[in-house]
């Protein structure tokens, strides 16, 4: 085989093409857009988690000046269908509810939308938002999930039996029998509490609509442009080639703007009415009380283990808060769905059963955020390998690498269905305990404790399905099927190239890493390459950048594409070159014989020929040089990343305060196009799972008002926070995929919470019979146990 | 008809290095007076109570929160956004080189503050610690890179300034 000269840009650690308009201060986000003769738009929302809307009173609010109108839900009745994201086909015990674009009748949540003022300014807007005057009649609120599922709880939505969305079951093996022949069983009940994304650029939406067009041009802050396209020509009847859905630069996603929301409706519906540009802005407040929350999880667990440490099989209960609604068009399920069939993780499980329930509550609707369920369902797995090495007295570590599925047995099918592809378990798990110098460890662990300092060390190990598509999406029962990503790639005359994709990059680097592809695909220098996304109009139709998928599906689209463009090329090149092409290959940006490259011609020559120069082609070929591809990783099941990290805490035991140490992890997405981008999604990642471990939980009172709904008391890691992280690379293939590659945009966010919460316990002492079982570990819940386990010793302190 | 809004007062301020006059009620924060009266949308607004940082500019050579000001208040003032740094990728300042060179960004949404704190940072702490670092950003929220390599910018960026001080002395 010939090798190239040039060096291969797939795993190079290339700086990005993208940054230098962020760091220019030329980047254009939502809020930089101004159209001329655009108004501006408020939401008036509600202050009651539950109520009935008895009244709404615009006069005051009409007669500020500079106020230009004011709508509620009755204006669009009729013109925009609430939002009801079903199953399909529908589950048994599938309940529907429906989210109005702005409330007509009843509130569910506080925050919900009930008016929109509209303005010249958003300053005037407010002003008439602060004199619109609503009645509400209030109903008794559910704000929890044992409150949804008491037997006497008030029902959310008119009709159902009760506040459950949607049951469901998995089992495999036989569970009696291991539970019989265990040595022990563990009951164990561990909860993570509801936190968020909370990307720095909050959602925002320009609408505008000519009638003279017939054309909805939509700005908006989304991950999935074609979806939001699609969910507004749905409910507001409108086709989608009437509607024009632009995600320009996004200030962080994180799966929190990766769907549809009643807004977006409302700002298309009212667009379309007045024919005027309006602009709306969430404002953070906004931003914490109605945008998407997830991670509300409760697992009710019981482990039989062998007196190895070997887990012969598991029971579970699992229940989801969902919030108020069902989202679209991921539905409800969402989050309960992956829960239940990740649970057993990384680990050789055979014997399972799990019980899931979705239940509703009068908060803000669950959607999704990096990891998507799989954050929880990890603390819950790594809570119980824990609970079972304490119990056998074995070592944390080796407890997980006795149960880890072996390199042998893939591809493995998992007890719950999943088929993992490939990957590096116990490999991983070895290097982590390697670089964190775990046995050393231990001895400074005690030296510390001598000293009264309280150290300690957690370890979590996860796969990470990646890049899953139609197969796992109609198991879901997925209205719409996230399948593949296309991409569409012409290069010009000039033999520069142009790749749109149907995807997004906001953070992702997808403008570099896709680059890097088609660059070397074509064997031309990156800078002749430029991506694009985030326009309806010119890109081909894609779900969108969520699920750790684009790496491998727009990755591969594209490398599919551009080899049908190399194809084309060698095609023309041999005919100039008069020879056939098997005797040619495009290697440096030419074309050239095989075994005598001094025989070539340019790409750009050859790309100049194709439009300008038809005498040249060979008969038969046409005058373009384009190309689609579309990619679903067949069979569409998914790849499997998969990590395992360590973290070394210290503990204030007057406090309550934990303080990170190191966090060491290493990582396995297969072949890296870019590692660098790899360790910043990794970094990244953690960060917010450290945030989820430790500080960010959007709390709820009794009565369902938020309590969190500004940065002072929903606390995001800031560089005081997050440690310096040391990310080691495995790199094993999938089968799977084009070129092995799996995805890496959510793993790190996955293993932090159980990786602080068994470092926290380590350090306070699990010897003493106090198990961390809940996190964020504010200071509040470290410091109760503490004392917990000071009064399990007996000490007086 | 109700008037919320009150008289409207003329600003007038250097940004950039350019001389500038603009009309606002006294209510109008210093952030949107830039980003939509000035048109100069590289400061960004991401929580409006002063923490997240995204809105910091230099105001008469200190790092502010441009949402917890008036425009009013910046009357006479000597203002910097990101827009008075490098605005070619031959011209860019050390710190958005160093950024871009260390991915000490993403998503790009907190880019413009976090370099402008950096630059208010290094101007008074020269050669600063992986500590200083973080003690200096800790006003400056990223959600996206964990800020390990952020770190690692400014600690390109300082020893770039530093060797070229040492150089020019």
């Amino acid at each position: 085989m010939v090798s190239s000269v040039r060096p291969r840009l797939f795993g190079a650690r290339v700086a990005r093409v993208e940054d230098p308009r962020f760091l220019m201060g030329r980047a254009k986000y939502v809020d930089d857009i101004t159209l001329p003769g655009m108004i501006h738009a408020t939401f008036v929302r509600s202050p009651f988690a539950h109520a009935e809307i008895t009244s709404i009173n615009v006069a005051d609010a009409l007669n500020v000046k500079g106020v230009i109108g004011v709508r509620t839900g009755r204006d669009l009745e009729g013109v925009v269908k609430p939002i009801r994201c079903d199953p399909v086909p529908i589950h048994p015990t599938w309940q529907t509810s429906a989210a109005d674009a702005i409330a007509t009748a009843r509130v569910r949540y506080v925050g919900e939308a009930v008016a929109m003022v509209l303005a010249e300014d958003r300053y005037i807007a407010e002003d008439g938002a602060a004199l619109v005057e609503i009645d509400y009649d209030p109903l008794e609120a559910v704000s929890t999930i044992d409150k949804a599922i008491s037997a006497d709880a008030p029902l959310l939505h008119d009709g159902w039996r009760d506040n459950v969305i949607l049951k469901t079951s998995v089992s495999g093996g036989d569970v009696d029998s291991a539970f019989a022949e265990a040595d022990g069983i563990i009951k164990m009940k561990v909860r993570t509490n509801r936190h968020a994304a909370i990307p720095l650029e909050t959602r925002g939406t320009v609408a505008s609509y000519d009638p003279a067009e017939e054309l909805l041009t939509f700005w908006t802050a989304t991950q999935a442009p074609h979806i939001v396209r699609t969910g507004i020509a749905d409910h507001l009847g409108m086709p989608e080639h009437r509607i024009r859905v632009i995600s320009p630069d996004v200030g962080g996603g994180f799966g929190v703007k990766a769907h549809l929301y009643p807004e977006d409706l409302a700002l298309a519906a009212i667009a379309v009415e007045l024919a005027r540009p309006i602009k709306w802005i969430e404002d953070r407040r906004e931003h914490f009380l109605a945008s998407t929350h997830s991670r509300e999880h409760v697992y009710d667990m019981e482990v039989a283990y062998r007196a190895d440490g070997l887990i012969l099989g598991m029971k579970s209960h699992i229940y989801v808060d969902c919030g108020a609604y069902s989202v679209y068009p991921w539905t409800a399920g969402m989050e309960q769905g992956m829960a239940m069939r990740i649970l057993p993780g990384p680990y050789r499980i055979r014997n399972f059963e799990a019980q899931a329930w979705g239940v509703v509550t009068n908060k803000s609707t669950l959607g999704p955020y990096r990891g998507v369920a799989r954050p929880s369902a990890c603390f819950a797995i790594e809570r119980a390998m824990d609970r079972v090495a304490h119990a056998v007295n074995g070592d944390p570590v080796d407890v997980r690498m006795l149960n880890l599925v072996d390199g042998s047995e893939f591809p493995y099918e998992s007890i719950t269905g999943l088929t993992y592809d490939s990957g590096s378990f116990k490999e991983s798990l070895q290097k982590v305990r390697e670089n964190i110098d775990y046995d050393e460890f231990r001895l400074i662990q005690r030296d510390a404790r001598a000293e009264g300092r309280l150290l300690g060390i957690g370890v979590a190990c996860f796969t990470e399905q990646t890049a899953h598509t139609t197969t796992e999406f109609v198991k879901r029962a997925a209205p719409i099927i996230p399948a593949n990503e296309t991409v569409a790639i012409r290069m010009d005359p000039s033999g520069k190239v142009t790749v749109h994709t149907g995807a997004h990059s906001h953070g992702q680097s997808h403008e570099t890493t896709i680059g890097q592809i088609v660059a070397d695909k074509l064997t031309i220098p990156l800078k002749d390459v430029r991506v694009l996304f985030g326009d309806t109009q010119t890109t081909p139709y894609g779900t969108g950048t969520l699920a750790s998928r684009t790496a491998v599906l727009s990755g591969g689209a594209a490398m599919q594409a551009s080899g049908q463009i190399g194809e084309r090329l060698k095609i023309l090149g041999a005919h100039i070159l008069e020879a056939s092409v098997e005797d040619v290959e495009l290697e440096e940006g030419q074309v050239r014989i095989k075994g005598a490259p001094e025989q070539n011609i340019e790409v750009a020559q050859l790309a100049r020929f194709v439009y300008h120069r038809a005498e040249k082609l060979p008969p038969g070929f046409d005058p373009y040089l384009e190309a689609t591809g579309a990619y679903d990783a067949f069979p569409g099941s998914g790849t499997f990343a998969n990590a395992s990290q360590m973290a070394i805490v210290e503990v204030d035991p007057e406090t309550g305060g934990v303080t990170i140490l190191r966090y060491v992890v290493v990582e396995d997405c297969g072949p890296m196009i870019n590692p660098t981008v790899v360790e910043g999604q990794v970094q990244g990642g953690i960060a917010q799972g450290i945030g989820g471990a430790l500080y960010e939980e959007l709390i709820y009172d009794d009565e369902g008002q938020l309590l969190t709904t500004t940065f002072l008391d929903y606390l995001v890691p800031s560089t005081m926070e997050v440690p310096g992280i040391e990310v080691g690379h495995l790199e094993t293939p999938s089968p799977f995929t084009i070129g092995g590659m799996k995805g890496a945009g959510e793993g790190g966010a996955i293993a932090p919470g159980a990786v602080i919460a068994a470092a926290v316990e380590n350090a306070i002492g699990i010897a003493n019979g106090v198990f961390v079982d809940e996190v964020p570990l504010t200071p509040e819940r470290v410091r109760k146990l503490v004392v917990a386990a000071a009064q399990v010793r007996g000490s007086d302190r | 008809m109700s008037d919320s809004g009150s008289e409207k007062a003329v600003i007038r301020l250097q940004v950039n290095g350019r001389e500038l006059e603009g009309v606002a009620e006294p209510r109008r924060l210093l952030s949107d007076f830039i980003r939509h009266d000035l048109g100069m949308t590289g400061t960004h607004v991401g929580c409006e109570h002063g923490v997240c940082g995204a809105c910091t500019i230099l105001l008469d050579g200190d790092a502010v929160r441009s949402c917890l000001m008036f425009a009013v208040q910046a009357e006479g003032s000597v203002i910097t956004t990101i827009e008075g740094l490098g605005q070619t990728r031959d011209d860019m300042d050390v710190i958005q080189r160093a950024f871009w060179e260390s991915h000490g960004l993403q998503c790009g949404f907190c880019t413009p503050g976090m370099v402008l704190a950096t630059k208010d940072l290094l101007e008074r702490t020269p050669m600063p610690t992986d500590d200083q670092i973080r003690e200096g950003l800790a006003g400056n929220m990223c959600r996206c890179t964990g800020y390990v390599f952020i770190v690692k910018a400014v600690k390109a960026a300082a020893e770039e300034l530093n060797a070229r001080a040492s150089v020019d002395g």
